[in-house]
């Protein structure tokens, strides 16, 4: 080995030593991109649980889901879940576009979570004034976490599912500094609900 | 007696009007209240999470201003459910201690923004002196070795003597 060939392993060695010795204020400046960022939202059971939920409900009984939010955006945020009900020929939200449902939303939840941090609330719920005539039901009230709304929803009969067939949807929302407004972020969930008679 | 009644009853119609006036003007008053306090807790919350946000940008714990803003976040629910309901008592005195949590969120987020960058500045510079000064004294040491190892390589070099080789062909 030549005395030149030395030099580039001593020079190599200095430049990784450096940068070695440099590498505490370096991770204050550097800053590496973090993983894929997202939110989550989730529906469960009364028990905690993707199961049980309701599907045939009847006037004046109360039924409880609970509504879950999940933070991966790098960062902490304030959320606003809006609760929204319609009949079948009502819009859903539309994910491709992320366009949110035009329905004015029944119920709101706000919720700020850390990075990294979940949370859940209680959606409880029960329907008065429903009636059936006609092969149409209609929905008056809704009730959620003891307030009612008058919702006048009415449906025809599905031959196809034989039911009723309303549909209870939590559309995500979330705030943006920048505008300082909340902003539809493209996440809903829902439960399709078969109203039935009191017997 | 006929104009004593007339006038007694006259009075007593202005009365029950003006009652009946003064009331609507209080309950829309007061809803109008309920309003704007429903208003000013949701920009006062607003506020709190943008000061908490900076923290956090500043490197901040912000937990404990999270589990607050929580709170006043289902104050101002409750306000708001109140407020639809027509109560408008209630829906102005949660807004008002949904307004007391968020500046209290505010004016700490703020404060725990300073000590952060604060103690970041701190951080910065202790590690910046060590990476310079540990640097410089690698490449100094690195130099001091590299001139050893290159005097000494010269050295072995002029010392070397030919070697004789013998042609056996």
């Amino acid at each position: 080995m030549k005395l030149e060939d030395y030099r580039v392993v001593f020079v190599a060695v200095g430049l990784i030593g450096v940068l070695l010795f440099a590498s505490p204020v370096l991770s204050l400046v550097v800053r590496l991109p973090g993983g894929e960022r997202f939110s989550e939202l989730w529906v469960l059971g009364p028990g905690h649980m993707a199961e049980d939920y309701p599907f045939n409900v009847r006037e004046n009984e109360s039924y409880l889901v609970y509504v879950g939010v999940g933070n991966h955006l790098g960062s902490s945020a304030y959320y606003v879940m809006y609760v929204k009900f319609r009949n079948e020929t009502e819009p859903l939200p539309n994910a491709t576009s992320g366009v949110p449902s035009v329905l004015a939303p029944l119920y709101e939840y706000r919720l700020f979570l850390e990075d990294n941090g979940t949370g859940e609330v209680p959606l409880n719920f029960s329907f008065s004034n429903v009636s059936f005539y006609g092969g149409q039901s209609t929905v008056g009230n809704l009730t959620i976490n003891g307030v009612t709304f008058g919702v006048d929803k009415s449906v025809s009969w599905d031959e196809a599912d034989s039911g009723y067939y309303y549909q209870l949807f939590m559309e995500l929302w979330i705030y943006d500094e920048a505008t300082n407004m909340f902003v539809f972020h493209n996440r809903f969930v829902s439960r399709w609900l078969n109203m039935t008679a009191t017997v | 007696m006929k104009r004593v009644l007339r006038v007694s009853v006259s009075f007593l119609l202005v009365l029950v009007l003006g009652g009946l006036f003064s009331r609507s003007v209080f309950v829309v008053r007061g809803t109008d209240d309920a309003v704007s306090s429903v208003g000013e807790a949701d920009a006062a919350v607003r506020g709190a999470f943008n000061a908490t946000l900076n923290a956090e940008k500043a490197a901040a714990n912000v937990s404990g201003l999270i589990l607050r803003l929580n709170e006043a976040g289902g104050l101002l629910d409750e306000a708001e459910v109140a407020l639809a309901n027509g109560n408008s008592t209630e829906a102005s005195s949660k807004a008002g201690q949904c307004i007391g949590i968020a500046e209290s969120v505010k004016s700490d987020a703020d404060a725990l923004k300073a000590s952060a960058l604060d103690q970041a500045r701190t951080v910065f510079w202790t590690y910046l002196t060590f990476s310079v000064v540990s640097s410089a004294a690698f490449v100094v040491a690195l130099a001091l070795v590299w001139r050893r190892f290159k005097r000494g390589n010269i050295r072995k070099v002029l010392g070397m003597r030919p070697e004789v080789a013998v042609d056996e062909a």
